[in-house]
């Protein structure tokens, strides 16, 4: 019983620890006082500034918030599309060693350092900058970039969440299909993707949330934009690290991401191990 | 064949914008940035003549080994008790635990260190190490609990049946079996926190650098040089990776979630 109740406790302490600057910024974000101690009385005036523009930084924070979404949207589109054809390529193959290389390239931006290949994407830009004479500062250049540079660490994971569902599916059906007079192409839409789907909805998801969330491979090629993340990284100088709206702004962030997760993640337990 | 042939675009891809920028790390390390001529060692002399390198390596080698130390005695434990079904009710511990990796690593800085002024505790090495343990902990946790959960009950209601206590029966069985899931958590805790970038910096007041900050510094003036780091952290994240396959399993980062 004691060992229990001291178990209990030291779990406790450090789930608090966790959560407590998420928690702390979030209660705070329902008041307008600049730092993080004094309470300066509940308001929603936060979330209005937010939605009506008005804030000190809402032009920042707009602009950041389209940026970000454009680019998310289009790396999960990107990645979804090459993770999942990835997937059912890779499953299709019968050569071992073509079959291992290929997962082994696509382990490769999971596992190494972000900041080597936030490096090595940038000696690449800067080689296709200049071979193709792109300027490299305009708008649509940076969200190319930054695209291209996510969708090489978001890819992956749609690869693996989609690679066990063709594992667990029955191949007869795709054939019978084929059999029966469908174009390969057709029996792909109407057979193998249904049948995948929720993996692909789970990778694409995943996508969007790591592509909001990325900072360090975007800080190092991003040359013309701020994203939610680089606009963040701008205030931390600041004597306040986390104004106002911004508080609102990574809250309602924060709930979004948060329900995503407790959607899709589905956690092994000691009775399912099996 | 059709299927087959869905492989290649992401093919083209990884081999454009993952192998293509590796090759480059190992060409420009190599290349004198001043003449562009190949030189095996001009990047790395360079380098040497850095004066913040030496302090950047021992602070990273400080920062690096205590955050991977303090995960492990924080995370062996969490992951040890949340594989009893008592602790851990339907998984939502363990959800909880997790959960963290999902909120922008920033913002958890900046949070941490607006509570840390408001507590008056001072920003520097201390404060670091927490920030690194508080980003990294859920990356220990994780494939410590896949090992543990993985391990055969049956082994244990074996060792006491045959007189083992439960204390002898958790070092005797339980800890040599999940030695796997230590070596994976190390893997995915002391070189990423080693190069991680900006947490140092908030949590120092930018009085401090690690590796990653360095390599970030090094960008503005020479690709090369950045390069030439790059190539050296590789170097370390293949043996890590190499390790990591020969003994570790129960949680690659893409088996993290779902």
């Amino acid at each position: 019983m004691l060992r229990k109740i001291l178990v209990k406790t030291f779990i406790s302490i450090i789930l608090i620890i966790l959560y407590l600057p998420i928690v702390w910024m979030i209660v705070f974000s329902f008041t307008e006082t600049p730092s993080f101690s004094d309470w300066s009385g509940f308001s929603f005036n936060n979330y209005i500034n937010l939605f009506s523009g008005n804030g000190p930084n809402a032009d920042k924070i707009q602009e950041a918030l389209v940026n970000t979404l454009f680019v998310g949207f289009f790396v999960s589109l990107l990645s979804t599309v090459l993770g999942t054809l990835g997937a059912i390529g890779l499953h299709a193959m019968h050569n071992k060693r073509i079959k291992a290389t290929y997962s082994t390239v696509n382990q490769i931006p999971l596992l190494n350092s972000e900041i080597v290949t936030a490096i090595a994407l940038a000696l690449v830009f800067n080689i296709f900058a200049s071979m193709f004479r792109i300027n490299d500062g305009s708008w649509g250049v940076t969200a190319l970039k930054l695209i291209l540079a996510q969708t090489t660490f978001c890819a992956p994971y749609v690869l693996l969440n989609v690679l066990p569902r063709l594992q667990k599916s029955d191949n007869k059906i795709y054939e019978a299909a084929l059999d029966l007079g469908c174009t390969p192409a057709k029996a792909m839409f109407k057979v193998v993707l249904p049948d995948i789907l929720p993996g692909v909805v789970v990778g694409a998801l995943l996508s969007f949330t790591l592509s909001i969330d990325d900072f360090v491979i975007t800080k190092v090629n991003v040359t013309s934009f701020e994203t939610l993340s680089t606009l963040l990284y701008g205030l931390k100088n600041g004597k306040h690290p986390l104004p106002a709206d911004i508080r609102a702004l990574f809250t309602i962030i924060f709930f979004i991401v948060f329900a995503l997760m407790m959607i899709l993640y589905k956690p092994k337990t000691a009775k399912e191990k099996h | 064949m059709f299927k087959k042939c869905m492989a290649i675009p992401y093919a083209l891809f990884m081999a454009l914008f993952v192998l293509l920028p590796l090759a480059l790390v190992l060409v420009f390390a190599f290349i004198d940035a001043s003449d562009g001529s190949f030189d095996m060692i001009a990047n790395f002399k360079e380098l040497a003549k850095e004066q913040a390198l030496g302090k950047v390596i021992s602070n990273s080698l400080i920062a690096g080994l205590s955050t991977s130390a303090l995960c492990l005695l924080i995370g062996y434990p969490i992951a040890y008790f949340l594989t009893k079904p008592e602790f851990n009710r339907k998984g939502v511990m363990i959800g909880l635990f997790l959960a963290p990796m999902w909120v922008n690593f920033l913002l958890r800085m900046m949070a941490t260190k607006a509570v840390f002024n408001v507590l008056g505790f001072k920003m520097g090495m201390g404060a670091v190490i927490f920030g690194l343990t508080y980003e990294y902990l859920p990356f220990m946790i994780m494939p410590l609990y896949n090992t543990i959960l993985k391990i055969d009950k049956s082994y244990i209601e074996g060792a006491s049946d045959l007189g083992a206590t439960p204390t002898r029966a958790f070092w005797k069985i339980t800890l040599p079996l999940s030695m796997p899931g230590i070596i994976s958590g190390l893997t995915m805790v002391l070189i990423p926190s080693i190069t991680t970038f900006a947490v140092t910096e908030i949590m120092s007041n930018g009085k401090m650098m690690l590796l990653g900050d360095f390599i970030y510094s090094l960008k503005a003036d020479s690709l090369n040089m950045a390069a030439a780091i790059s190539f050296v952290l590789l170097i370390f994240m293949g043996i890590s990776m190499f390790i990591s396959n020969k003994y570790a399993d129960g949680g690659s980062k893409g088996g993290g979630i779902c």
